[in-house]
């Protein structure tokens, strides 16, 4: 049963791939200016290399074996060249995906760690006064836009208060050599003089913009746990706990968290991709390396084998990380191995 | 290592709470590192192939030298790499004596085997003069400054004396010639490097991996991220202070104020005019002010009608207020244009007459020349911030106001920074706010590459005006030295502007220049172009 | 209208009165109510009640304090902006756009979506088994995200953004009725229904749809948040309307030139779309949780 779920998960991230390279290869001739050009992101006027080019994506054939010659460039990992930076488009990516990730992981558990015990809190005092405060928190919280949050931080914590940094992930003072693509790593496998100092900058650093993601994020992870807890305390079976004498603090211990924790699971990992999301815009804010600002840019710039190249390499990183989770999560929760058709 | 993030953000958070993080820009090692925060990426990494301030001022001052150097406080030209100079009888052979020991830069990809000599002269300046040279055609074989003055039709002859005596030779006798080759394109190039790339098959390298003997040599350029330089160790001016020096390119102006209130910048580029006040109040940044050589006008393309017609182009010049918009747009800090020249130009006509607001003649004058009303134009603004306009886009939405008011609609458009100067080239716009900073204090540095003929070539006459009588006047007053003689030249060519208005002039704006004041000796030079090389860090 | 009663029979309310006396029980819920009713009279009547037109300029007085600022005026409440546009009018205006623009996507994904959504959940087999596929694929990934990646596409401005959010929309409405339909097909109701010789649509119609359109409010007003939320964080980022369209996250994005000098440019818009998104988000957890309640019982 596993198995089949495996292999009916890995199809439908196989399929999903297929449509995307089917649709940034679509996007070429969509886009304006020559497709050729927008595909392969070389700039020629001389007719040899056109030619070239031109036989290298097989042009002079149909729509259909072009369409498998370009799946061949992408899975050997030629991506193009981007338009703006005259870089190969898959190189940049891999440059600047790490600091995204690194940016949504540490705003992930942040999030959890503090939405996760709040939102027991107001599980637990469910419809009580304390309850409603952390609700109303918790509305306010998901409901600010995070771009307006990133900036009234700014405002506030570097520009009035001068405490942290606006920008960047590291003063570009230190010249930090690109290993693993992480901040933290990379600093302490250089060989600088002054490690500790460029750790303590980084930190800085990523505090501004962490906090913007995990102040949207953790509200909403709030809401979810304590919904899922107050339908545990709410259940049959907590109740016969209780009844057989279990104080409720020993009721919750033996049987509430795993059973209130699991659902969240799933649901906090659809939020991954919302976070996601908020973390591209706000890279664009505080000018963070990563993947989004780079991706906007590309926008902006109208660089057509970047955008397709980053929108590729987007939706392939979220679709695996939400396939992943979601086979974890199966791998933990007895319950949710039944049903083979569950949706992410 | 997550965990490890997290105890830092958390011990940072804590020693802010306390109020003991102000110094967070500490760094350890690079007390003598400073980062300049920029507006844009330079096109490439010799100034003598683009003609904009961002290149200019990412390399001129930085990676190169030239053979002689415009005093800013005096105007004088001083030696640079030519000792010292003299002009034959004729008015027409000039003679430079280079200077000796001179290294060029030794970096990871070229390490020199000699210094700096007659050839290195001979090198930079035919590559720009000669088409037959093998450089010439490399990087698109356009050199818009000196296409745009005419400066390589004006040299006859380059020749080498000895190994550090170069003569040239003009055709005609030129007043401007030695400004010319002080300016921030006239840079100097290694003629060794140049061979060494040319054997290798790799001649684009010339201008994307740059050698040259100034105080700064190329390290690193993430486009759209930074320009690392690291010093040069046998800079012939003297030691250099800095290192490495770091070009942040930081494209909005608000955010480069901002991370110059921060201290994530030690220096930027034009600060916004509506934020000079706050900076102003700050003790810990320096602010300085200059009477920029520079004007920023509003162009007509005048080969398409109906904007062919000099009344259509007179009655849009009525229909603006020219105050209003140095208010709103450079918040006071810049004088009223009345032609090409700002006051502190020697050429200066101070009775030149300027068009006032006046929409009810404007709209008279549109009838006249059958402009419907509705008539749809567009307005291209530059998406960058220039010296001479620090917010084109406001400037068009205000203009776009004025306009409605006498029932014409306005379109406005704008590309990415390179994209916009190609597509102005192709001459397809209506209108462009745009301007022009001069590269030497001399009047034809407006005159020539804004609106003579030659300039709509080389891409720097955005009107796309061309009057032979105009360039008439500007060649003659070439021909003299006397500066009131060559006034009267420029009198005669400003009432042909006025008439024929193909550009509206509206304003000089000041230069400005912000930093940390640990920042000691950041001077500010009049004709654009940044200089990090005396810079002190304390 | 008295009415005699002649039977000893008490009245039941209908349940979509029980969900509304649940709803007003709950004062959150109210507050957002009348918040979000206040945001729709803007969306009506903003030329009213707007002092200004949202592009006039006044040029004696840019970038003036709001009028709690010593240095304000109480002729422009909000304080103006840098090219002397009365930030109150524009801020009325903009959510006028943001709002009125929001509801009109949502309502369109709501159809569109329905309509697919039902076909899919009565629809077996390849068919079925394709789409399931296709939306499990598309839901996986953020309406935002979608929307960024349609633009890219389309090009940027307001109208394109339009399609591209209510595209990123559809895929949530689809879900819903396909699982709503899927799970009533065989309850008894739509069985007798179906003994009586109603055909597809009409079941659909008649007896399926009244039993849908509380839940189908209750992610009404999650895709009108998230609506809100896409429309302003692209109009922010400058992928949406475009300059004279007054929106409220191209507001914001035109107030970041000048965050230092008046940060107000940049708090009020703001302040403007997490007003909305709480009024919306409070609506949308009132009904959520009336109706929770209500099926409990």
């Amino acid at each position: 049963m596993m198995y089949a779920y495996i292999i009916r998960r890995v199809n439908l991230l196989v399929v999903t791939l297929f449509v995307l390279t089917v649709a940034s290869y679509g996007l070429a001739f969509l886009f304006p200016g020559d497709a050729l050009m927008n595909l392969s992101g070389v700039v020629t006027t001389d007719p040899d290399q056109y030619a070239e080019l031109k036989q290298k994506y097989a042009f002079d054939s149909n729509y259909v074996y072009g369409f498998f010659v370009y799946l061949g460039h992408i899975l050997s990992g030629d991506w193009g060249i981007s338009l703006y930076s005259g870089e190969p488009v898959l190189e940049e990516i891999a440059r600047y995906m790490p600091a995204t990730i690194e940016l949504s992981s540490y705003a992930l558990v942040l999030s959890m760690l503090i939405g996760v015990p709040v939102g027991f809190w107001a599980g637990l005092r469910f419809h009580r006064s304390i309850d409603y405060t952390i609700m109303t928190g918790s509305v306010i919280g998901f409901s600010i836009p995070v771009f307006w949050l990133a900036l009234l931080l700014i405002i506030v914590f570097s520009l009035q208060l001068g405490w942290l940094p606006m920008s960047g992930r590291l003063s570009l003072l230190f010249d930090i050599p690109q290993r693993t693509g992480f901040i933290l790593p990379d600093i302490l496998l250089s060989d600088l003089p002054n490690k500790a100092d460029a750790l303590y900058n980084a930190a800085l650093h990523m505090v501004l913009p962490a906090m913007s993601i995990t102040i949207v994020t953790s509200a909403v992870v709030v809401r979810i746990t304590r919904r899922s807890v107050a339908d545990v305390m709410e259940s049959d079976y907590m109740k016969a706990a209780i009844a057989r004498g279990f104080s409720p603090a020993q009721a919750i211990m033996r049987h509430g968290i795993r059973n209130a924790l699991l659902p969240i699971l799933p649901q906090i990992v659809m939020q991954f991709t919302v976070l996601l999301t908020n973390a591209m815009i706000v890279e664009l804010i505080f000018s963070w390396p990563g993947i989004g600002n780079w991706l906007l840019q590309a926008i902006y710039l109208r660089d057509y084998p970047a955008i397709t190249g980053g929108m590729l390499a987007v939706s392939a990183l979220v679709i695996m990380v939400t396939l992943s989770m979601d086979m974890l999560i199966r791998a933990i929760n007895p319950l949710k191995r039944r049903d083979v058709h569950g949706t992410i | 290592m997550t965990s490890k993030a997290r105890k830092f953000a958390l011990l940072a958070g804590l020693s802010c709470l306390i109020g003991a993080c102000d110094d967070y820009r500490r760094t350890g090692v690079a007390e003598t590192g400073v980062i300049y925060c920029s507006e844009g990426d330079p096109a490439t990494f010799n100034p003598q192939l683009d003609a904009s301030g961002t290149t200019v001022d990412a390399t001129s001052y930085q990676i190169y030298d030239r053979l002689l150097d415009i005093q800013a406080e005096s105007n004088d030209l001083v030696p640079a790499l030519a000792t010292s100079w003299l002009v034959k009888n004729d008015g027409k052979t000039y003679v430079f004596q280079l200077r000796k020991d001179v290294a060029f830069h030794q970096t990871g990809y070229f390490t020199p085997s000699r210094n700096f000599n007659a050839d290195d002269v001979i090198f930079s300046i035919e590559r720009w003069r000669d088409a037959t040279h093998p450089y010439h055609q490399v990087g698109g074989g356009s050199y818009p400054y000196f296409n745009s003055i005419g400066l390589n039709t004006l040299i006859k002859d380059v020749r080498r004396i000895n190994g550090y005596r170069v003569e040239i030779e003009l055709h005609r006798p030129d007043s401007s010639f030695l400004a010319n080759l002080a300016t921030n394109f006239s840079v100097i190039l290694s003629a060794e490097y140049g061979d060494t790339l040319l054997q290798q098959g790799n001649p684009e390298a010339l201008d994307s991996l740059p050698i040259g003997t100034g105080p700064f040599k190329y390290d690193q350029y993430r486009k759209g991220q930074y320009i690392r330089f690291r010093k040069h160790e046998n800079y012939w001016g003297g030691e250099v202070q800095l290192d490495p020096l770091i070009f942040s390119i930081t494209p909005r102006s608000s955010l480069r104020v901002a991370k110059l209130l921060t201290g994530e910048c030690d220096a930027i580029a034009y600060p916004a005019h509506s934020e000079l006040g706050i900076l102003d109040q700050r003790p810990e940044i320096a602010l300085d002010e200059k009477p920029g050589l520079n004007v920023g006008f509003w162009a007509f393309n005048t080969i398409k009608p109906p904007f062919d017609n000099p009344d259509v182009r007179r009655a849009l010049a009525l229909a603006i207020d020219k105050d209003t918009l140095i208010n709103a747009v450079y918040f006071g800090s810049a004088e009223r244009a009345k032609g090409l020249l700002p006051q502190t130009s020697w050429a200066f006509q101070g009775s030149l007459r300027d068009t006032s607001y006046n929409p009810v003649a404007a709209r008279e004058l549109l009838d006249k020349a059958g402009v419907p009303r509705g008539f749809q134009m567009d307005i291209w603004a530059m998406p960058v911030e220039r010296a001479y306009n620090p917010n084109a886009r406001r400037m068009a939405e205000l203009i776009q106001g004025y306009l409605k008011a006498v029932d014409i609609n306005v379109n406005i458009v704008s590309y990415e920074w390179g994209t916009f100067r190609r597509r102005l080239r192709e001459g397809i716009h209506d209108s462009v706010l745009i301007g022009w900073s001069a590269d030497s204090g001399d009047p034809d540095n407006f005159y020539r590459p804004l609106l003579s003929c030659s300039a709509i070539f080389s891409g720097t006459n955005r009107a796309n005006w061309c009057n032979n009588e105009y360039d008439r006047l500007i060649d003659q007053a070439l021909q003299y030295t006397d500066f009131e003689q060559r006034k009267l030249f420029y009198q005669l060519a400003n009432t042909i502007i006025a008439q024929d208005m193909p550009l509206v002039p509206i304003a000089h704006a000041y230069r400005y220049h912000a930093y940390q004041s640990h920042l000691h000796n950041f001077q500010l030079n009049p004709y654009g172009g940044l200089s990090f090389a005396g810079v002190i860090k304390q | 209208m008295a009415r005699s009663n002649f039977y000893q029979e008490s009245q039941f309310p209908s349940p979509f009165q029980q969900t509304w006396m649940e709803f007003k029980k709950s004062h959150m819920a109210m507050i957002g109510l009348v918040l979000f009713a206040i945001f729709i009279l803007l969306l009506l009547f903003a030329p009213v009640l707007a002092p200004y037109s949202p592009d006039q300029q006044d040029t004696e007085s840019l970038l003036l304090q709001p009028a709690w600022d010593p240095r304000g005026t109480f002729s422009y409440l909000f304080g103006t902006d840098s090219l002397g546009r009365d930030i109150l009018s524009r801020v009325i205006y903009g959510s006028r756009t943001t709002l009125g623009i929001s509801i009109l996507m949502v309502l369109m994904a709501m159809l569109i979506g329905c309509a697919i959504g039902a076909f899919a959940g009565m629809s077996r087999g390849l068919r079925a088994s394709v789409l399931n596929h296709l939306l499990d694929s598309i839901m996986s990934l953020p309406s935002l995200l979608i929307a960024i990646i349609i633009v890219a596409i389309l090009g940027t401005g307001l109208s394109n953004c339009m399609w591209a959010i209510t595209l990123a929309l559809i895929p949530q409405f689809i879900h819903l009725t396909r699982d709503m339909v899927r799970t009533e097909w065989h309850k008894e109701y739509v069985t007798a229904a179906r003994l009586d010789g109603a055909g597809k649509v009409r079941i659909l119609f008649d007896s399926m749809l009244p039993n849908m359109t509380e839940k189908l409010v209750v992610s009404g007003t999650m895709a009108l948040s998230t609506a809100i939320l896409d429309i302003s964080a692209l109009g922010f980022l400058n992928l949406g309307a475009q300059a004279p369209t007054t929106e409220l996250g191209a507001m914001l994005s035109e107030g970041l030139e000048m965050a230092y000098v008046a940060p107000w440019t940049i708090t009020i818009p703001g302040a403007a779309i997490l007003l909305m998104l709480v009024a919306v988000n409070l609506v949308g957890d009132g009904v959520r949780s009336a109706l929770r309640y209500r099926l409990h019982q």
